[in-house]
């Protein structure tokens, strides 16, 4: 492959530095490239939300480069990180993604808004990405009225829908039954491959984890193992 | 689309949108009701002061106002009295003999102003003649009748058809006396002036203070109340050595009533946003938190601080815009009805209500004048009371909201 997207150096993240310390990560260090579609697992309390927040640029590492893209965003503004997670980041979180008040189509189309696309550009892309996704029929019906696999889907379409460097899903699939989870996972993997978008997700779900090629195991805030193979041993122990 | 989100998250809770809307309802109906119910005060205060108490203005001899004493009359007084009655913009004036003396009866004495009136011409110019309550008005034949107030007659169980003695100086210093006998007992709504003011004959009384037919007051009635100051002007011009007042100089207390009450109502205004404003940051700041993961989710994507400054701003100002017109409504049909019918306050005590000068009867007014202040005031506390939870979603940090 070759451009790097994400480059985190000897990252550290400590909450409560002052009562009872919780290193939640410790010296990280983390290399992804254009293109991957990687795992992120371990278990749970073992800093996969905290390290993937530092990556997104949503909190700051105590100690420790995050460079995403060639741009080192600890060194970033608030005002300049909302403006740079805005134009480089797509994110997909575990449940709660999209905006009540909004229908299917003006969800995945609120990024684009946002950096104010074209109306055509907008309708181009959200119909393709609906098409992608099988909701063309749910265009504009309200989140309260989807499933949760169908919410998921818009979430993923509107991660997408500006094309960003990278796409960073926090157990994407957490709240879903295993049909819509391999569903979800289809579309991603999909996209990955068609729209060259590099994805980066966390995940307890062994399924998941297989459809991955590459798995980074997180344990206690610390790197333990980063590999294409999945280390089924170490998987069973964690997940029971 | 942020305007969108605004419109759409009003009526994700209908009934929290529904009570920010009422409060600002309310909140401005009070606030124009509270003017309203004072300006009408004031009027009706204003009113009595005009057409019961001193008219729009009188003329002394300047000496007569330091001790009331009869022999300070009005030179000329018949002749200015015809000039003053063809001036334009003048309905009408009437003279009066005045002295203060002693009224005695069997049971006891009262200090008392006595007027001494031209009954035809001091009905036009005072509401006396409407004010009676009991007996009859002066008969042509009889010369010493006198009209008495109720809590003077009520004081000195004095009715019509009793006798009584009046006892003053005359215009030459001497001490005189006569008996009257009470001919009608009136009722105003000034208790303390009522106590005051008797009523005999303008000849009867000048005959008693030796005066021949001179007088020592004008009382004159303009057409139009907002003339007062200009045909004061006017008059004082005409007749440079008489003293020459105007309601406002007659009874201060009312003009200090009308500035004090005027920074009450203000002050009322105060109060009333207060709770306007504690309820609007409530429900506000609810519905900020109600949405934390919402605002976090919508932060961490990429919306920046001004775009959700501008949510909360724009669902304020759509749940005040609502408000106001329905306000504005409760208000219109509030006054216009009491403007009709009057609002009867005589539930807070006819009694206090007269001590102080009022009529219980008040016929409110639109306050046009101050609409504009009011609607400011209300708008500006919705607006200023938006800030506070704006700003609680400013400070929210995506990665803490989404972990809720
Ligand atoms: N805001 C916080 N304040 C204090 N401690 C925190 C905070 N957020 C996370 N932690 C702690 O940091 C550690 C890592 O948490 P994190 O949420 O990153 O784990 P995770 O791997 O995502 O877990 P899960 O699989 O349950 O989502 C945990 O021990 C957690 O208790
Ligand atoms: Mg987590």
């Amino acid at each position: 492959m070759g451009n790097t997207v994400i480059d985190a150096h000897n990252v550290n993240k400590v909450y409560n530095p002052d009562t009872i310390p919780v290193y939640a990560i410790n010296n990280v260090h983390l290399h992804i490239e254009e293109g991957e579609f990687t795992a992120l697992v371990g278990p749970s309390g073992s800093g996969k939300t905290t390290l993937l927040n530092l990556i997104g640029g949503l909190d700051k590492p105590d100690q420790g480069n995050i460079v995403i893209n060639g741009v080192d965003i600890t060194q970033l503004s608030p005002g300049e990180l909302i403006e740079f997670r805005l134009k480089n980041i797509g994110f997909v979180f575990q449940s709660f993604n999209l905006i009540p008040v909004l229908t299917a189509k003006e969800n995945a189309e609120f990024i684009m808004l946002l950096q104010g696309a074209k109306k055509a550009t907008r309708n181009e892309r959200i119909g393709q990405l609906f098409k992608e996704i099988e909701m063309e029929d749910k265009l504009n019906s309200r989140p309260a009225q989807l499933s949760g696999g169908q919410q998921q889907r818009v979430a993923v379409a509107r991660a997408l829908a500006s094309k960003p460097k990278f796409v960073l899903a926090d157990e994407p699939t957490a709240n879903l039954d295993s049909k819509s989870a391999s569903n979800l996972l289809d579309i991603m993997a999909r996209l990955n491959k068609e729209e060259k978008i590099t994805f980066l997700f966390s995940t307890h779900d062994q399924r998941v984890i297989e459809r991955a090629k590459r798995v980074i195991t997180l344990v206690d805030g610390k790197i333990t193992s980063d590999t294409a193979m999945v280390d089924t041993n170490i998987l069973h122990a964690e997940i029971k | 689309m942020i305007w969108i989100m605004a419109w759409r998250n009003i009526w994700r809770n209908k009934m929290r949108s529904i009570i920010i809307m009422l409060s600002v309802a309310i909140g401005l109906f009070a606030g124009i009701g509270v003017q309203s119910l004072y300006d009408g005060m004031m009027t009706s205060r204003v009113r009595n002061v005009i057409d019961e108490e001193t008219g729009h203005i009188q003329l002394h001899n300047p000496g007569f106002k330091n001790d009331y004493e009869p022999r300070y009359v009005i030179d000329n007084g018949n002749n200015l009295l015809t000039k003053i009655r063809s001036i334009e913009g003048v309905k009408f004036a009437s003279a009066r003999s005045i002295t203060t003396g002693m009224l005695s009866t069997p049971t006891g004495s009262a200090g008392v102003q006595v007027n001494g009136i031209v009954a035809e011409d001091e009905y036009k110019t005072s509401l006396l003649k409407q004010k009676i309550i009991a007996g009859k008005e002066f008969n042509d034949a009889a010369e010493n009748e006198i009209i008495i107030g109720k809590k003077l007659a009520d004081k000195m169980k004095l009715r019509p058809g009793l006798k009584l003695v009046l006892t003053f100086t005359d215009t030459t210093g001497e001490i005189v006396s006569s008996a009257f006998r009470v001919a009608a007992v009136y009722e105003s709504s000034n208790t303390p002036l009522d106590e005051r003011n008797v009523y005999v004959k303008q000849a009867t009384l000048n005959n008693l203070l030796l005066c021949g037919n001179a007088f020592q007051e004008i009382v004159v009635l303009l057409q139009n109340d907002l003339d007062t100051e200009k045909k004061q002007k006017q008059l004082q011009q005409l007749f440079p050595s008489l003293k020459i007042e105007s309601w406002k100089e007659l009874s201060p207390e009312t003009e200090f009533m009308v500035k004090t009450v005027d920074q009450y109502s203000y002050i009322i205004m105060i109060i009333i946003m207060l709770a306007l404003a504690f309820g609007i940051i409530n429900t506000m700041l609810m519905a900020v938190l109600e949405r934390t993961k919402e605002i976090g989710m919508m932060v961490a994507l990429g919306t920046n601080r001004i775009r959700i400054f501008f949510l909360v701003l724009f669902e304020t100002v759509f749940l005040t815009f609502a408000g106001t017109p329905v306000g504005l409504a409760i208000s219109w049909i509030f006054i216009s009805y009491f403007h009709k019918h009057g609002l009867d306050l005589s539930g807070m005590g006819k009694e206090m209500m007269n001590r102080f000068g009022f009529g219980t009867l008040i016929y409110l007014e639109f306050p046009f004048d101050k609409l504009a202040g009011v609607l400011l005031i209300v708008i500006g506390t919705a607006l200023i009371s938006f800030l506070f939870p704006a700003l609680k979603a400013l400070k929210l940090q995506p990665a803490e909201a989404l972990r809720q």
